[in-house]
């Protein structure tokens, strides 16, 4: 448990604007392959760091160790950082930085009694024993549970001060099973805020989850490769929460917008079908918690909800302090940073498309010769706002109804372009928060929405 | 504690405890760090940090654990936690930690960086692209130097003292001409000083250059089978997938393609790959492996012959194969006989493949993603840059698919790669 309480150290502060940041993250993970232990690990890494703005140019520093000469340490060397740059480069002289205030605890540590280690390889154990037991096919079987606390204590020179402590616990099963001797796998994650034993019980409650896993697997086995080519799909919720973090999130977070996004160019502008609304989540929606929920940035500036998109319109743009001033604009509370040595950066906290009235079965039905896409493997987008995302579960569609599955591909697309051809959006909504962001520094974040059909590129063969 | 007492205070401590077997490191950690950011610099960052990492067998069961402290209280609290997680865990006897070997030292590079030197490379890269790129965007642009000093050990006597400070650069950048914007695209290197200007690292150059030109981009016509030269910048995707597929997991699990291909053909007769972490041609070397062996150079595959599985000690005691003599990377690609000018004139229609974003690869080899940063190619001329174009095929049909390879390479300071030609892939 880190010390909450650091507002003492204002006064050592330099006159120039100042962050203090104390940080703490640990993780715990363990992995079983085909029932062998081959990981079992633990690890913390806490420390201080500084970060002092003075004339448009930041000086940052980090120490490992927690006590007063550490503090007193990271400010003179943040001081003498941003002291070399002003020296050098005087350009930008007498910018100032927004100022915000705001005090603010939240504290996610389960109430639950702390479960051992060997509490998790049996509940492993007893996953790995009934996909043994249930299902021959399977080739292969990798078990990880894993877990990710990251507490936080901030205080900045304009008097905000917050402290955090966010986790995160996830089960991640993947399966393999043969075909004509090569391996077909199939990975399904489970999980979200809160530590492993907020999130995970008894066993037995994921055994029909499982099930679910190995017969789309199965159905993979026999699958089929996608046609290569535009076409009309529906994308499910897994799906529409990455193309909402990837395609459109990356593109409108303002640093990116700074170093020459297209969507700078579209503030204001229709980018997508009216149907589409994007929200970047600060940490609920209708008072339900979000899978990443930040209260304050590390900047300590109250993080605020983002209407990217609204009614197919693209709205604003998500901020540090820095680029807000840039923008002429208001801090968002997007300021995130990973670890106790990183320097915070524009970072996304929850983002969805937001549901509207359709029913998934309805949409499906609806399309006479396309794909229902339902998980996604990893994604990546562009300053065009140009995406790719690998498909790693999926169906064709024929005349409204799901045919055989799909092997692994790969969907792109323009997302300016592909939104615009959004003309149904189911009524539900599901978050993943399994992957983590990446952005000079990793970065957990949730992305959510509902299914949405569209025409997209597909690869295949 | 300092690193040589932690270290023996740490395997002492956890033999008494009843571990047979311990490996620890302990290494300290300077990073100095100047970036751009949107054309600005913007940030200078200076971090310190220590790593305590030791691993134990006891009983045949594992525990691992990590943490950033050298007082004796945290490294204490460690000491229970790795006890904890090893009587938590389930016995294997594959378990095994690195055989004796006599005590060495390794350094590579200098332990202080200059930071002048460091402003004045960066600043005047910022003003070269300016200048001569004037629609080419800084998106970030970050220099650093890291120093780390250290030691490995274990409980069977290998003790390994490990110096290493070295500068790396990673500009990232996007083209703007009104509302034209190009892909983003970036490239790095890592070198022991900064003797010339960062644009003369690599690619860098060529590809602010390209940036510029791919403001203005179009589509493939159609759809077609036909042929991509992957250039040095983005073979590494390819090879490295290779390689992966020989690693601990996909080997143990049975679920590499290549797990029957040791000594076989895997790839065109023509295609040599080496790992030589130890080589003089690289600027960034790596001198132990991660169980704790003096890592040596190999080649991982000869005239098309896939040479050496990357077991590290678990991964061949589970399969009873042979461990390599080193983790991978540190890639060098024999080049071959032909200018990369006449790779293209060769080609009757494709894609010369400067960046892939693709889906991870399945384990059958079946990959498709988007072709970014690439220009298409028809009746051996470059055409146009290309957009909203996808590559799709099988990495283990690709290797042996080559059409020819360049005798021109790029050094990136951590590998060495020409440009390959490559047949048979779908593009659309």
């Amino acid at each position: 448990m880190l010390n909450r309480a650091i507002s003492s150290y204002s006064a050592m502060f330099p006159k120039e604007y100042t962050e203090l940041r104390v940080q703490e993250n640990r993780s715990n993970g363990v992995a079983l392959l085909n029932g062998d232990v081959v990981s079992n690990g633990r690890s913390a890494a806490s420390g201080v760091s500084a970060r002092i703005f003075k004339d448009g140019q930041w000086g940052f520093a980090s120490n490992p160790n927690i006590s007063d000469d550490a503090v007193e340490s990271v400010i003179r060397s943040s001081t003498d950082n941003v002291r070399f740059l002003n020296k050098r480069d005087t350009s930008r002289c007498g910018i100032m930085l927004p100022e915000t205030f705001i005090n603010f605890e939240k504290d996610f540590t389960s109430t639950k009694q702390k479960n051992s280690q060997k509490h998790w390889i049996d509940f492993l154990k007893s996953l790995d024993d009934y996909i043994v037991s249930k299902f021959p096919k399977i080739t292969s079987r990798t078990v990880v549970i894993r877990s990710l606390d990251m507490e936080k204590s901030l205080l900045t020179a304009t008097g905000s001060t917050s402290y955090s402590m966010t986790p995160r616990a996830h089960l991640m099963i993947n399966l393999s099973a043969d075909k004509d001797g090569q391996p077909v796998e199939l990975m399904e994650a489970h999980g979200g805020l809160g530590q492993l034993e907020d999130n995970f019980d008894n066993p037995q409650f994921y055994f029909p989850m499982i099930d679910e896993q190995v017969e789309h697997l199965l159905n993979k086995v026999d699958g089929v490769y996608a046609e290569a080519g535009e076409k009309e799909v529906i994308l499910d919720a897994e799906l529409a929460g990455i193309l909402a973090h990837e395609a459109i999130g990356h593109t409108t977070e303002a640093d990116l917008v700074m170093g020459g996004s297209v969507a700078g160019d579209y503030m204001g502008q229709k980018v997508a079908s009216s149907l589409v609304s994007l929200i970047d989540f600060a940490n609920n929606v209708n008072d339900i918690t979000c899978p990443v929920p930040v209260y304050v940035d590390d900047e300590g500036t109250k993080s605020e909800d983002v209407t990217i998109i609204e009614n197919g319109v693209l709205k604003n743009f998500m901020h540090n302090k820095d680029s807000a001033r840039h923008f002429e604009s208001t801090p968002t509370g997007n300021a995130r940073a990973f670890a106790f040595s990183d320097e915070p950066l524009i970072r996304m906290r929850n983002t969805a498309i937001m549901p509207g009235n359709d029913k998934l079965e309805e949409m499906i039905a609806s399309v006479e010769d396309g794909y229902y896409l339902m998980k996604p493997g990893n994604g990546q987008a562009d300053s065009t706002s140009e995406f790719m995302f690998a498909v790693n579960q999926g169906y064709e569609i024929k005349n409204g109804k799901l045919g055989k599955a799909l092997m692994d591909t790969t969907i792109s697309g323009v997302a300016f372009d592909m939104l615009k051809t959004v003309d149904m959006v189911s009524d539900d909504m599901t978050w993943v928060s399994s992957g983590m962001c990446g952005k000079k520094q990793p970065m957990p974040v949730g992305m959510g929405g509902p299914a949405i059909r569209c025409k997209v590129n597909i690869g295949g063969r | 504690m300092n690193s040589q007492d932690a270290v023996e205070y740490i395997i002492e401590t956890l033999k008494k405890r009843g571990a047979e077997k311990v490996q620890c490191s302990v290494m300290d950690s300077e990073k100095k760090e100047l970036n751009i950011d949107a054309g600005e610099m913007s940030l200078f960052r200076t971090t310190f940090n220590s790593g305590v990492g030791f691993t134990i067998y006891k009983d045949n069961c594992k525990g691992s654990t990590s943490i950033n402290k050298l007082d004796k209280d945290s490294i204490d609290g460690a000491i229970e936690d790795v006890i904890e997680l090893a009587d938590s865990s389930e016995p294997d006897e594959a378990y095994d930690i690195a055989d004796y070997q006599a005590p060495k030292s390794f350094s590579t590079g200098n332990s202080v960086a200059n930071m002048d030197s460091m402003y004045d490379r960066l600043s005047e890269f910022s003003d070269h692209t300016k200048s001569t790129y004037p629609k080419v965007i800084l998106e970030q642009a970050i220099i650093d130097f890291t120093y780390r000093k250290g030691i490995f050990a274990n409980s069977n006597g290998v003790q390994f003292g490990l110096e290493k400070g070295m500068y790396n650069f990673s500009p990232m950048f996007t083209s703007k001409d009104g509302v034209k914007t190009s892909s983003f695209n970036y490239t790095g290197f890592s070198a022991k000083d900064l003797h010339k200007p960062l644009k003369d690292y690599g690619s860098i150059d060529r590809l602010l250059k390209e940036s510029e030109e791919q403001v203005v981009s179009h589509q493939v016509p159609g759809k077609f089978n036909g042929q991509i030269i992957v250039t040095p910048d983005c073979l590494d995707d390819f090879v490295s997938t290779v390689m992966d597929f020989v690693t601990d997991i996909p080997l143990i699990s049975g679920r590499s393609v290549y797990k029957d291909k040791l000594n076989e053909s895997i790839a065109d007769s023509r295609f040599t790959m080496h790992s030589k972490p130890r080589s003089d041609e690289l600027q960034s070397n790596y001198f132990i492996t991660g169980d704790g062996y003096e890592s040596q150079d190999c080649t991982l595959i000869e005239n098309g012959i896939l040479k050496t599985f990357l077991l590290g000690i678990y991964g061949a005691n589970k399969t009873g194969l042979s461990r390599s003599v080193n983790d991978g990377g540190a890639h060098i690609v024999d080049s071959g006989n032909v200018a990369f000018n006449d790779l293209v004139k060769s080609m009757k229609k494709g894609v010369i493949l400067s960046r892939f974003s693709g889906g991870n690869p399945s384990d059958n080899g079946d990959f498709s993603g988007v072709a970014k940063n690439s220009y298409y190619v028809e009746n051996g001329e470059v055409k146009f840059p290309i957009s909203e174009t996808m590559i799709s095929g099988n990495i283990c049909s690709m290797m042996n698919n080559i059409v020819d390879i360049s005798k021109e390479r790029i050094n990136f300071g951590d590998c060495i790669y020409p440009w390959i030609q490559f047949d048979g892939l779908t593009i659309s």
